[in-house]
């Protein structure tokens, strides 16, 4: 882990970890956004209380100030992987149920899937600072389906934004950690590997 | 045996004697003052409609032995109202308090009761030793979209009332004020006033929760404010401040990416730099100066002499000469 230790290392890394939390706040503000033009065009309470869902990544974590540097890089990445899943699965969805008659939230869901992915990317870079390498992505095939009805996919869907728009907020509070110069992700290697 | 009895304020209240018959002569007493008996039916006191001055101690004796037979303590008061519940963090991502009370006085004892709980999870508030109607609670998971569920029970003799608050965990992010705000005039710049201030003492990790700020300003002789919100650092530079006026400044403070604005701080004034006024002499003031001899005042020539610190008032006005010029002045009026 020397490279990862380097001044230039440390520089790099702080410049990732800068950018990654300004993309972390863009992020967050355009679901945020997202969340209010889905739950009007859908029809929803913005109040509706959504049970976990599953197969959605929840940001909720105990201990947090004890993760080690890697171990928040991991479960970032693969919760934003996840969530490019879900939001590709999201827009056919949308897609089939509302056509041409709801572009604009059509193009709200792109633009966020397209951040995301953008996001899992910065992960994926900041991780090969670290000399750990991005885990290979689990195999890339299509969602499992999702026996539905139709309001079930609505809340499911109000869930997937409300996790994602707290994903955004550790995310930018992750970087922040991983930025502190006492504290290099190098440091206490996680026993959370790759899945 | 000695009795506590609570009574609702408007209510009839009968009193028994202990085990006393109905027709048993007996004689009341409240705080050591007979009652009259027209207020009694039998051996039994009757109050009607008790009101608060009516709480104290009721000694019923004996008619001819003057035997003290019961003794009891009424307490007149009310039942609860709703109480008023508050919780709030100011020190993220350690926990939260919540705090409590009546909005209306009971005049009897109260015990309140307070459960959180966080999905399915049931979280110990623990009680603050001051001040005492509020208790604490550590997070124990962060970024969680489960709501928490924080209900308040309060109980008296005369009954019980509660009520309920559900909230997120970035809701109730409030920090406290920041806090050493001072403000200074910058030498040389009559328009502008430095500002520095620090994070709240109690904002635990403001590096990884940074801080953002918001700044209000204005002259003491206008009502309208300026604001600046400031995304980092905790100084800044007023630079359109109108000169020589006197200025009120205060400072909030709130997480740069959930929760609240806290309070504002405490204000503080300043007022911008201004020149020293120049060269500047009146006959009254050379009137004022002849009592001191010339010999004991004599400044090295090039000193500029300025009170700086004198007061504005009607009819005097602040000196500040070249001495050798004015010196020479006095020479020839004075010697």
């Amino acid at each position: 882990m020397a490279a990862a230790d380097s001044p230039s290392a440390t520089l790099r890394r702080r410049d990732l970890c800068s950018r990654g939390i300004r993309l972390a706040g863009k992020m967050r503000s355009d679901v945020i956004d997202l969340l209010d033009t889905y739950v009007e065009r859908q029809g929803l309470d913005a109040s509706a209380s959504v049970a976990v869902v599953e197969g959605v990544p929840a940001a909720a974590v105990e201990h947090w100030d004890e993760q080690s540097g890697t171990q928040r890089l991991l479960e970032n990445l693969a919760a934003y992987r996840t969530f490019r899943t879900l939001l590709a699965q999201m827009l056919e969805e949308q897609r089939e149920q509302l056509g041409e008659a709801d572009a604009g939230l059509g193009r709200a869901l792109a633009a966020v899937l397209l951040q995301v992915s953008a996001f899992a990317y910065h992960l994926e870079e900041l991780l090969r600072l670290e000399s750990r390498g991005a885990p290979s992505e689990e195999e890339a095939g299509p969602p499992q389906p999702l026996h539905l009805g139709l309001f079930e996919r609505k809340l499911r869907g109000l869930g997937v934004l409300r996790e994602l728009a707290q994903w955004a907020v550790r995310s930018a509070r992750d970087l922040r950690q991983l930025a502190k110069p006492s504290l290099g992700s190098s440091s206490a290697l996680s026993t959370a590997e790759s899945p | 045996d000695s009795h506590v009895q609570y009574e609702r304020v408007g209510a009839d209240v009968t009193m028994k004697c202990g085990s006393m018959d109905w027709d048993a002569a007996v004689t009341w007493m409240t705080n050591g003052t007979d009652i009259d008996e027209s207020h009694q039916n039998g051996s039994y006191l009757i109050l009607k409609k008790v009101n608060l001055t009516q709480s104290g101690q009721y000694s019923c004796y004996e008619g001819s032995s003057w035997h003290l037979k019961y003794q009891t303590s009424l307490r007149v008061g009310m039942p609860p109202k709703e109480p008023v519940l508050m919780c709030r963090s100011n020190n993220y991502p350690k926990g939260f308090y919540c705090s409590w009370h009546l909005p209306t006085p009971t005049y009897i004892p109260n015990f309140f009761n307070i459960s959180v709980v966080h999905g399915t999870r049931e979280m110990v508030c623990e009680k603050d030793t001051f001040p005492k109607n509020r208790c604490h609670i550590r997070y124990l998971q962060l970024f969680s979209t489960v709501k928490y569920k924080v209900t308040l029970t309060v109980t008296n003799a005369l009954g019980k009332n509660s009520t309920t608050l559900t909230f997120d965990e970035v809701a109730i992010v409030k920090p406290d004020p920041p806090e050493s705000v001072v403000a200074k005039p910058v030498p040389n710049n009559p328009r502008r006033l430095e500002v520095s201030w620090q994070n709240p003492s109690s904002w635990p990790d403001p590096e990884s929760f940074p801080l953002k700020f918001f700044l209000r300003y204005r002259p003491l002789i206008l009502d309208q404010w300026q604001h600046v919100e400031l995304s980092d650092g905790t100084s800044h530079t007023i630079t359109d401040a109108y000169a020589g006026k006197e200025y009120i400044i205060q400072v909030a403070a709130k997480d740069n990416d959930i929760g609240t604005w806290s309070d504002w701080s405490v204000a503080v004034h300043a007022t911008p730099w201004t020149e020293e006024p120049k060269h500047l002499t009146t006959e009254a003031q050379i009137t004022e100066t002849t009592s001191a001899s010339t010999s004991s005042f004599m400044p090295p020539p090039t000193t500029k002499i300025c009170d700086k610190g004198a007061v504005l008032g009607s009819g005097a006005v602040a000196v500040c000469w070249t001495a050798g010029l004015v010196l020479a002045a006095y020479g020839v009026l004075f010697i």
